[in-house]
């Protein structure tokens, strides 16, 4: 009765159940913007104090400069700009970091005498040491492109030993007879012991540089990351983003609606009138669970419905939209109930209606947050997490949506669940009682 | 011997440091009225609230016979819902059989709007009457009264009398807490006045008098 009296109060409350809607909606999408602006190229100025040409020879092999950098900077957004401009949008932030290359740069690289440098400034955000590593990263696939340049040259050398031919070094042209022309040269000459001793070594020379290339290769790039193109769902899209979007906005509707409809019972005296035996504290704090896992049930279909519908409409593969959907749903009921336990502590414990909402939003973003904090980030984050609902709703949705075999995952963060709403639940009950006085 | 309907012996309350009620003995018998007067703070409400059940007495205990209406000294229903609805739903909580049926005719004795409009937007007088009707539902022996008047005109104020007087002539009891010295004679069989918390007079209504209660 208490359940069907709330849904009725808050059907008839159409700007607060927009509010309650749109809010934790906007709050995921902003969570959603942030985390993908963490993902998204970081702008990064590219002082070229050497002048290089376009098109750079290097071990007898033409680079493309800019595309080459072009092509292995892909994690960020590199834009040319002169020393001064550069070191004007790195105070400014602007961008988040420099890389210049010095004069000299290009006759080191060619001469190959000492290891050319590029020189990288950063700014003191919290960007820095990613864009640190993706400059290590680009100067490490530089120098990988640049190594097969080198092994090409090296190579062409090898090949010039082993066949004969024509050939250059450092502005001197030469031909080569090559071990092909020894070998011939060996066996016009007649047989002798001195004659087999030499031809044993062309013979084993031979041999060992045909395998030059690969071992030059090998021991250039001793491991490498071989990476296949993925097929599977964007980020965006992710089953991780889904129960990430579902966890905020339950957990924000129901902490805010059960902290508000308990708090409401207070101010508007009807606290007095239930208490006279005519609904116990422990119904009334079952009553606002309810309402919470009533809405929360409902929003949350809702979402994973028009994610789903996206998911299809955009033709995505790699996940399942509407297979776990039913048990999502459980999970969402189950988190919206212990968040309204949470929320009607939160209420009875702020004894008005107004001071409950503005406690329940003092709350929430903290109890979310530190639900976002990674494990190694903050270990006393991670552990406080722990004792709320937030991180537990989301390993539960993230199980049910995208676990081969959720049931352990589900197991556990079900206990957890039902612990922490036990828990709270009695505290919400006990701060009734303190509510009604 | 008649038992009283309504029985507290050393009750009290305390709020934080605050004594708003000190160990009291209260008594209210059939077909008894009973008048609680005092100044503001006096320890009224707190008395009739415990009574009601509505709060836990500090100490002492209260011992019920019979179904008890109780009439806050704010008007205490949900604002969103309709008078029909607030009715309706209390009377389910409190058991009445046909609940639709009794709001219903609460509506109509009490002269409240049926429609759509929430409560919350009615006039203070239909809100009080609102109230006042609550206390009804389940049709109660024993009435217990927060100064059911004191926001009501003239009319209004005769229209709440007059469903008191008839609980009254069925042989129920009344108890009301009020700050108008009229309606204690008029109304009352029996007067208790408090102040600061403890029961300075009790007596017959007709022994009471109101000089210097309420300053």
């Amino acid at each position: 009765m208490l359940l069907r009296k709330d849904l009725r109060v808050l059907w008839r409350s159409p700007l607060l159940l927009g509010a309650l809607l749109a809010y934790p909606i906007v709050i995921a999408l902003l969570v959603g913007l942030v985390a993908g602006y963490a993902s998204a190229k970081p702008r990064v100025a590219f002082v070229d104090e050497d002048h290089l040409p376009p098109v750079v020879a290097v071990g007898g092999h033409r680079f493309h400069l800019q595309t080459v950098i072009n092509d292995v900077a892909k994690q960020v957004t590199l834009v040319r700009l002169n020393p001064k401009e550069a070191a004007r949008e790195l105070a400014d932030g602007k961008v988040v970091a420099t890389i210049t290359v010095p004069p000299g740069f290009l006759g080191d690289l060619e001469t190959t005498t000492k290891s050319p440098s590029l020189v990288l400034r950063t700014g003191t955000g919290g960007l820095t040491p990613r864009v640190t590593q993706q400059m290590q990263a680009l100067v490490y696939q530089l120098n990988q492109k640049l190594q097969a340049g080198y092994i090409s040259a090296n190579l062409v050398f090898v090949r010039l030993i082993l066949h004969g031919g024509k050939g250059s070094f450092l502005g001197q042209k030469f031909d080569l007879l090559g071990l092909d022309g020894t070998q011939k040269e060996l066996a016009a000459l007649p047989p002798s012991k001195r004659v087999a001793v030499i031809q044993h070594f062309v013979q084993v020379a031979r041999a060992g540089l045909a395998q030059t290339g690969a071992a030059l290769r090998a021991t250039a790039n001793p491991i490498t990351l071989v990476q296949p193109k993925a097929h599977g769902r964007t980020w965006v899209l992710s089953a991780q983003v889904q129960s990430y979007g579902i966890a905020l906005t339950v957990t924000f509707l129901a902490l805010m609606l059960a902290a508000g409809a308990a708090a409401a019972e207070k101010d508007e005296g009807t606290i007095g009138r239930l208490r006279r035996g005519l609904v116990s504290f422990g119904q009334l704090v079952w009553a606002k669970v309810a309402l919470a896992a009533v809405v929360g049930l409902v929003l949350g279909a809702a979402i994973a419905v028009v994610f789903g519908i996206v998911v299809e409409a955009a033709g995505v593969t790699g996940g399942e939209p509407w297979g776990r959907l039913p048990l999502l749903l459980v999970g969402v009921a189950l988190a919206g109930a212990v968040v309204g336990s949470v929320g009607t502590l939160l209420g009875a414990l702020a004894r008005e209606a107004r001071t409950a909402s503005l406690l329940a939003v003092l709350v929430v973003l903290p109890v979310i947050f530190l639900g976002l904090v990674p494990r190694g980030a903050l270990g006393l984050a991670y552990w406080l997490s722990l004792f709320l609902p937030f991180t537990h709703a989301v390993r539960w949705f993230g199980a049910a949506l995208y676990d081969t075999s959720p049931w352990r995952t589900l197991g556990v963060e079900t206990a957890w669940l039902l612990v922490l709403g036990a828990v709270y639940g009695l505290l919400a009950r006990v701060a009734m009682r303190r509510l009604a006085a | 011997m008649t038992e009283p309907l309504v029985c507290a012996l050393r009750v009290s309350r305390r709020f934080g440091e605050v004594e708003a009620l000190a160990p009291t003995d209260f008594e209210l018998m059939p077909a008894e009225t009973v008048a609680l007067v005092g100044p503001n703070g006096a320890g009224k409400s707190t008395l009739l609230s415990i009574l009601a059940g509505a709060l836990e007495p500090s100490e002492g205990s209260v011992e019920v016979r019979v179904r008890v209406g109780w009439v806050p000294q704010r008007p205490a229903h949900y604002a969103r819902l309709t008078p029909r609805e607030n009715l309706e739903l209390f009377a389910r909580l409190e058991g009445v059989p046909d609940a639709a049926q009794a709001a219903a005719a609460l509506l109509e004795r009490f002269g409240l709007p049926p429609g759509p409009r929430p409560s919350g937007e009615l006039s203070v007088g239909n809100r009080q009457r609102l109230n006042v009707a609550l206390s009804l539902l389940g049709e109660p022996r024993v009435l217990l009264l927060d100064e059911p008047t004191a926001s009501l005109d003239p009319g209004q104020r005769r229209r709440v009398w007059d469903v008191v007087n008839a609980l009254h002539g069925e042989g129920g009891a009344v108890c009301f807490a009020t700050q108008y010295v009229e309606e204690v004679t008029d109304h009352a069989d029996r007067v208790v006045v408090l102040q600061d918390g403890r029961v300075v007079f009790a007596g017959e209504a007709s022994s009471f008098e109101a000089e210097g209660v309420f300053d």
